[in-house]
């Protein structure tokens, strides 16, 4: 049986939620001027397809609608710390390339990875509210992949935006569910809340 | 046996009686109508640069005994030109539909056939009922970058033609209008109209999908528009609506993160609160007012004075004016 949560943590969190919605949806408005601003400076084609590329986590679930609370923290958590790894690494390379000509695409990177740190903090807030342990960081992603050329490097970093455009875009309908009421008591009882089904 | 036969407008068409030989004598007709023999090559009929108004029942007949020898139902038309498809979701994140057309007719039976592809994965599109031409895909994931690539074939019996449209999730979703707009004078508001609305009734869950607004405005004598966007809540004030002019209004609605805005809501006309121009009244005449208001003016903006009927949103305070001093009493004690 779910123990009922008390008011101080139900408006806690619902804080939590809604600073996180306008925190993620920050983020998406300046992943996408970054993305454009990327593809542009990088002699990218927009439309390019880009293969899934190992490490980056996938925005796309199945059955997103069942998920439980938990289970969306957890997976928004693992995904941006793994972005925050992926972010530093291109910040890196992006410095390594360019040097400082290119200090505006640089700059816009950092603001980046600085608003994704901040979620995972946020998101680590709403686990500890949760009363769930914070998985410890080693086991999030696989080991650094091998050297990249320059082109895979700048195709694996638009993969890395797009994933990251779409996660925002996901981060903020979880946390909307988290917001829920009901999504108090099923996620301290590991139950699916569920959406009504429209008639 | 009947044969069914199409041909493409402009062609030559020749039409073999059977198994008659070339040089019998038969008879044509046409939808029951003789053929003019200068139409005939022997036995064969020849129709040059048919069009659509030859379209009909062709028969021959062998020329002594009149026994049908061969009849035919010739359809004249054109083979597809491409297809117009459209992609929407409006009732996001459940799923989305497509829907199409020709963008003109070939007067011959058609065959559609659609096959949706998101990744490496082959999806169902259901053929919906009504209307025909649209079929609707349950989203299996969602938040995929991975982009939805539709085919629409179309086939005929002179050809074939197809699209291909290629999309993401989020590009093509696209709320229904709001419904149910409802716009209203204030009460002592003469530049005041409250509108209202609801959420498109297709939109499955506003509560975790929800949805922000566009209202425009204008008076009717004026082409330019106002525009306020609502990022929540399905009620807006206008404040600044010029006194006694009559007002278009329409709401539109996109959700809150991605995809486009509805189309235009159904218009809906209102007209500002306005003050009722005083009379010269007798004592007999007058009507004490209910409210705590200053004014003892009152009436309908869009109604006949003290006509209590058509009173839209006035409350109880319709007011007859009578004699002039009674007029003037009466204001220096409410205002």
């Amino acid at each position: 049986m779910a123990a009922a949560e008390s008011p101080s943590a139900a408006l806690r969190r619902r804080d939590l939620c809604s600073r996180g919605i306008r925190l993620a949806g920050k983020m998406r408005a300046d992943v996408v001027d970054l993305l454009d601003a990327y593809v542009e400076q990088q002699g990218l084609d927009a439309s390019a397809s880009v293969a899934a590329v190992e490490g980056v986590p996938l925005a796309a679930v199945e059955r997103w609608d069942e998920q439980t609370g938990t289970q969306r923290l957890l997976e928004n958590l693992a995904a941006y710390r793994a972005f925050r790894a992926l972010l530093a690494q291109m910040l890196e390379e992006q410095r390594e390339q360019l040097g400082e000509a290119d200090a505006g695409l640089g700059r816009a990177l950092a603001a980046v990875l600085l608003q994704v740190s901040a979620f995972v903090y946020h998101l680590e807030e709403l686990l500890r509210l949760e009363s769930r342990g914070i998985p410890g960081e080693e086991g999030d992603g696989p080991p650094p992949p091998p050297r990249l050329s320059l082109f895979e490097q700048k195709l694996r970093g638009l993969g890395v935006l797009r994933e990251l455009a779409q996660w925002a875009v996901r981060s903020v309908r979880d946390l909307r569910q988290l917001a829920k009421p009901s999504a108090a008591t099923s996620a301290a009882s590991g139950t699916a809340p569920g959406l009504a089904e429209s008639p | 046996d009947i044969h069914m036969q199409y041909e493409r407008v402009g062609a030559d068409v020749t039409m073999k009686c059977g198994s008659m030989d070339w040089d019998a004598a038969v008879t044509w007709t046409a939808n029951g109508t003789d053929i003019d023999e200068s139409h005939l090559n022997g036995s064969y009929l020849i129709l040059k640069n048919v069009d659509l108004s030859q379209s009909g029942q062709y028969s021959c007949y062998e020329g002594s005994s009149w026994h049908l020898k061969y009849q035919t139902y010739l359809r004249v038309g054109t083979p597809p030109k491409e297809p117009v498809l459209m992609c929407r979701s409006n009732n996001y994140p459940k799923g989305f539909y497509c829907s199409w057309h020709l963008p003109t007719p070939t007067y011959i039976p058609n065959s559609f056939n659609i096959s949706v592809i998101h990744g490496t994965k082959d999806m169902v599109c259901e053929k919906d009922a009504v209307p025909k031409n649209r079929c609707h895909i349950r989203y299996l994931q969602l938040f995929s970058t991975v982009k939805y690539k539709v085919t629409l074939t179309v086939t005929n019996a002179l050809g074939k033609n197809f699209t291909t449209l290629t999309f993401d999730e989020f590009a093509i979703v696209k709320p229904d209008p709001p419904e149910s707009v409802v716009a209203k004078p204030v009460p002592n508001n003469p530049r005041r109209l409250e509108v209202s609305w609801q959420n498109p009734s297709s939109w499955p869950d506003p509560e975790s999908f929800p949805l922000k607004f566009f209202l425009r405005y204008r008076p009717l004598i004026l082409d330019q528009w106002q525009h306020v966007e609502l990022s929540d809540g399905t009620s807006h004030t206008i404040t600044d609506a010029y006194a006694g002019k009559e007002y278009i209004i329409q709401v539109a609605a996109k959700d809150n993160d991605i995809g486009t805005w509805s189309d235009w809501s159904v218009a809906v006309h209102a007209t500002p609160w306005t003050e009722e121009p005083k009379h010269l009244t007798t004592e007999a005449q007058i009507t004490e007012t209910t409210s705590a208001s200053t004014s003892s003016f009152m009436a309908p903006p869009t109604t006949k004075i003290c006509d209590k009927g058509a009173v839209v949103g006035s409350g109880a305070m319709a007011v007859c004016w009578t004699a002039g001093l009674v007029v003037a009493a009466y204001s220096v004690l409410f205002i």
